[in-house]
């Protein structure tokens, strides 16, 4: 029983699931109006809105070509158009394929097994749904509550809301960075050696050439992912 | 005259990014609700409420930990831009980090929100054009690539940023950095306490040791 993945690969579908993706789309372009109306008001200078946006577009060219391969493996599992909104919205692959996975689950049938068809689809798609707009319900909602958790715990000192912010950021990514050293092999491997790759280049190279900083994350990520790999084939994996 | 310009823009901010997540929300239920009428398959209330009830036992709990633990990387913008395209910790707080030290921005000025949103835009204009493309050339680009690049984009890429974005952070504050990558190891190693309680405590660990410093370096000074 193909044919619910024929319906999931329809062209009203891709039609319906376009809504969203726009929307996505349309909020972008909502800020970077606004980002560049208020750096005229208040005198920021253009370069730092050009600079900004010129890093945006290209450090995420690794990461993207990642969702890019990762997309495809989806598409087969729940169908082009559903793979397209929810890789372009909140929810990485392996959320999406658990949210699709538990709906499944709860319908009594394996995603794509036997006995998954158009009802079992539809708790999938419920489900997927649900799931992200927990994210967004919530953002949606509490955003102006956390700029007030900010402002309450940097007490309008400067100099301490620099180092939170900082500190924050590294708490995060201390802990994803965690998960993959402990994981070992390729994925310490990278992780370590995209950090010691970032490091040298910050303190090294950058001084001399400050051009460099804006592709630096490109490169330490491309070495990062060298490391790794040629440690899997050093392995023999 | 900045403050002026930061409550403008903090309620600007508002203004977009409210309505167009809950917007979002809710154009996500579109293609089920259309699949449902058309070929009447609407599932049991029971089914769907017992998965809904899965993935809030899941995922539940980062709903709220991800957006407060992201917030001071982000900014209010970047906040609502984040958790509607999603891809925050391997795209857009890398980005947007990287925005203000190459602009030589500093946080919480309106400068730095510029700069951060200018660059998280752009990271999403990125991520939109990919995934479209996959949409449509993508089982054909993947059938010709060799193993080793598919094996290091799907497996190695994030970890290989989250790596870069650490090491970035570690130079201007190593000490904060040691207890960053040390509280989570430390307790992942020692005990079966739940991914969420771990963010919890590497970002709140993190702060209060930051803050124990700038205390301790403040009387000294």
């Amino acid at each position: 029983m193909d044919d619910y993945l024929k319906i999931a690969n329809s062209g009203m579908v891709w039609l319906l699931c376009s809504i969203t993706v726009f929307i996505a789309l349309l909020q972008a372009i909502l800020y970077m109006r606004m980002a560049r109306k208020t750096a005229l008001e208040a005198n920021i200078p253009q370069d730092v809105v050009k600079t900004s946006f010129r890093i945006g577009l290209i450090s995420a060219i690794g990461p993207a070509m990642g969702v890019f391969i990762v997309m495809v493996g989806l598409m087969a599992a729940i169908g082009g158009p559903m793979a397209w909104t929810r890789l372009s919205i909140i929810g990485a692959a392996p959320t999406e394929l658990t949210a699709a996975t538990f709906g499944a689950q709860a319908s009594g049938v394996e995603l794509g097994g036997p006995g998954y068809g158009l009802t079992a689809m539809a708790v999938s798609w419920f489900t997927m749904a649900l799931n992200g707009a927990g994210w967004l319900v919530f953002t949606g909602l509490f955003t102006p509550s956390l700029e007030k958790l900010r402002e309450k715990m940097s007490g309008g000192d400067t100099k301490w809301l620099i180092v939170l912010s900082g500190a924050c950021s590294l708490g995060i990514f201390g802990y994803l960075n965690n998960n993959e050293i402990v994981k070992g092999g390729g994925n310490a491997l990278a992780s370590i050696c995209g950090a010691l790759c970032m490091v040298f280049l910050v303190k090294c190279v950058v001084p001399k050439c400050p051009k460099l900083m804006e592709y630096s994350l490109g490169i330490a990520m491309i070495a990062g992912m060298a490391c790794a790999v040629v440690f899997d084939v050093m392995a023999g994996k | 005259m900045e403050n002026k310009f930061l409550v403008e823009w903090k309620r600007s901010c508002v203004r977009i990014g409210a309505p167009t997540n809950l917007i979002a929300a809710a154009t996500a239920f579109i293609p089920v609700l259309w699949l449902c009428s058309t070929y009447d398959c609407w599932p049991a209330l029971n089914t769907v409420l017992a998965a809904w009830g899965m993935v809030v036992l899941s995922f539940g709990a980062f709903y709220i930990v991800e957006p407060i633990s992201y917030y001071a990387a982000l900014g209010m913008s970047g906040t609502y831009l984040s958790f509607l395209s999603g891809n925050i910790g391997n795209m857009r707080v890398p980005v947007a980090a990287l925005a203000l030290d190459s602009t030589s921005s500093q946080p919480g000025t309106l400068q730095a929100e510029v700069a951060s949103t200018m660059a998280i835009c752009g990271s999403i204009i990125t991520n939109l054009a990919f995934t479209t493309m996959a949409a449509i050339v993508g089982a054909a680009v993947v059938s010709i690539l060799p193993q080793f690049i598919v094996t290091a984009l799907t497996r190695y890429a994030a970890a290989a940023i989250f790596g870069g974005t650490f090491g970035n952070f570690a130079i201007k504050y190593p000490k904060i950095a040691i207890f960053a990558i040390g509280i989570p190891f430390v307790l992942k190693m020692t005990t079966g306490l739940p991914a969420w309680v771990l963010i919890v405590a590497s970002v709140f660990g993190s702060l209060a040791v930051a803050r124990f410093f700038y205390v301790r370096e403040g009387k000294a000074a």
